[in-house]
């Protein structure tokens, strides 16, 4: 535990089946006249958008576009397009609808909408907001980024190349909706990437060096909804309470690692996605036993306690065969998966030539969250672990 | 009260201190490696400081607007008086608000474990 901690998660969490098109009245209270809904365009053609749009005409709100026009991995020029849309139409509150990107451009967006200025000159980094934004629901569509309560969001600066990230904790959502409805028609191996991602936030955020007794008591639980509900919500596409536990389950864990943060295997994770079109769930379903082996040796008693909620009868009394279950069981799990829905589980299945590990080992031990690992990441023993991941 | 009492003194004091980093053999050979171009804009006095390690000399300037920085850091003198002295936590200073970056944080936490002898340095300093 580090020797200072603080926990704070200012975002009003609501969970419900149809949530998503029964919250109008808390728009009201937030005082929100002229609500802009972001989303993106499948989502806009899913047939999604226009009854949560409806039902909040329907209480005397009005709703600015939906505005669509969100890639992937979200950019400075769709952030911008979408700011300059709001203030243009008086835009006094936001409703973000869609998976991490969403999220993440609504975020930066009301940066923009809010206070002004240039996002990457004036606010890419930490703390450098000047006041609080206006208020902004956020409602997920994939039970796995977390971005509906975190102080967090990832932008892309396509000319540059480089992943620009914003952290402040005027950024948290005001309200996260979580309707396991929405999630009724999500593809099984995007179910199945994007829990993968809130299932690695839980154990990074629990094994980090800035966890804290009341992230650890977010972290854990999230792993014991996931052991539950995760195989079924992959497997049995009309089981909602099993996609509603996910749900849930990707909330918690981001509360989690919004206070603790993650480590080695989204370090690995995001220097693989700058040379990979995989999601980025796919790259931690790939990396996380891999991480957990190369944390091992500082990480014993942590993942002596996540083999406990990982395994339906843990009979092993020694802490460090318990640790190596944890990892074992996580294996079994991935190839679970890859059978089901064909999630790869070698980096060379997701376009990664081995010449550039190299590579990657070197911008892993730069990335941010390199810093809160629990074991130095140091850049030849990280070769070693992607060579094994390879 | 505040730990330096004007502009000046944080000048001579913290710029005197980031003079002799930059010529230290092994601190400023690996910040001179780093290439980065930091300006440190200081509160209570107001003054900013920036070390351009791009450059071979490392040249430090103060209140200067020209040069263009890759990273800022926002603070109190006071708590980069308490930085330097070891009794501050980067990671929560800014999870507390009392430090503000602009730019990629990576690029500063990298550099973290080399200056880790500097605390020292700087209490013998200012003996
Ligand atoms: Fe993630």
């Amino acid at each position: 535990m580090p020797d200072f901690w603080q926990f704070s998660s200012p975002t009003k969490v609501m969970f419900g089946k149809g949530l998503s098109i029964d919250f109008a009245v808390e728009l009201e209270a937030l005082g929100i006249t002229s609500a802009l809904l972001i989303s993106d365009a499948n989502l806009g053609k899913s047939g999604l958008l226009k009854p949560v749009a409806d039902s909040i005409r329907e209480n005397g709100i009005k709703v600015i576009g939906p505005f669509t026009d969100v890639p992937a991995n979200s950019s400075l020029s769709a952030v911008k397009a979408c700011a300059d849309f709001a203030v243009k139409n008086n835009a006094d509150g936001i409703i973000a609808l869609g998976g991490g990107s969403v999220l993440d451009t609504a975020k930066a967006a009301n940066i923009l909408i809010s206070h002004g200025g240039d996002l990457a000159k004036d606010y890419s980094g930490a703390q450098t907001i000047p006041g609080p934004l206006k208020p902004l629901i956020a409602i997920p569509t994939t039970a796995g980024t977390g971005s509906e309560v975190t102080q967090a969001a990832v932008i892309l600066d396509t000319e540059r190349g480089t992943k620009l990230s914003f952290y402040d904790q005027y950024l948290h959502p005001s309200i996260a909706i979580l309707d396991p409805l929405l999630l009724k028609d999500i593809p099984p191996s995007l179910m199945a990437a994007t829990g993968w991602d809130a299932f690695t936030h839980a154990i990074e955020a629990y094994t980090s060096l800035q966890s804290n007794p009341f992230s650890d008591e977010l972290a854990l639980p999230a792993v014991r909804l996931i052991k539950e509900a995760f195989i079924p919500a992959v497997t049995e596409p009309k089981n909602l309470d099993a996609k509603g536990q996910m749900l849930l389950a990707a909330t918690l864990a981001g509360i989690a690692f919004d206070q603790a943060m993650v480590g080695v295997v989204h370090a690995m994770a995001h220097a693989c996605g700058g040379l990979s079109r995989a999601h980025h769930g796919t790259l931690n379903f790939i990396l996380l036993p891999h991480g957990m082996e190369y944390n091992m040796p500082v990480a014993l008693e942590k993942y002596a306690t996540l083999a406990k909620v990982l395994h339906v009868n843990p009979k092993l009394k020694k802490k460090k065969k318990l640790a190596h279950l944890s990892v074992k069981v996580i294996r079994k799990w991935q190839k679970k998966l890859h059978k089901v829905c064909n999630l790869p589980l070698k980096l060379r299945d997701v376009g990664i030539a081995r010449d550039n590990l190299g590579l990657i080992a070197k911008k892993a031990c730069e990335d941010g969250t390199s810093f809160y690992n629990p074991r130095e990441v140091e850049e030849t023993e990280i070769l070693k672990t992607l060579e094994r991941a390879w | 009260m505040p730990h330096f009492k004007s502009s000046e003194e944080l000048k001579k004091i913290l710029g005197g201190f980031f003079n002799i980093l930059v010529s230290d053999e092994k601190i400023g050979t690996k910040l001179k490696e780093s290439k980065l171009i930091i300006k440190f804009n200081y509160r209570h006095p107001d003054l900013s400081i920036t070390v351009n390690c791009a450059l071979p000399n490392a040249p430090i300037t103060y209140n200067d607007s020209e040069t263009k920085p890759e990273v800022e850091m926002f603070m109190d003198a006071d708590t980069a008086h308490k930085f330097w002295l070891g009794e501050v936590n980067l990671v929560m200073a800014i999870a507390r608000r009392q430090m503000a970056v602009k730019g990629p944080i990576p690029r500063i936490l990298k550099l973290l474990p080399v200056i880790k002898p500097a605390y020292k340095m700087y209490k013998s300093y200012l003996a």
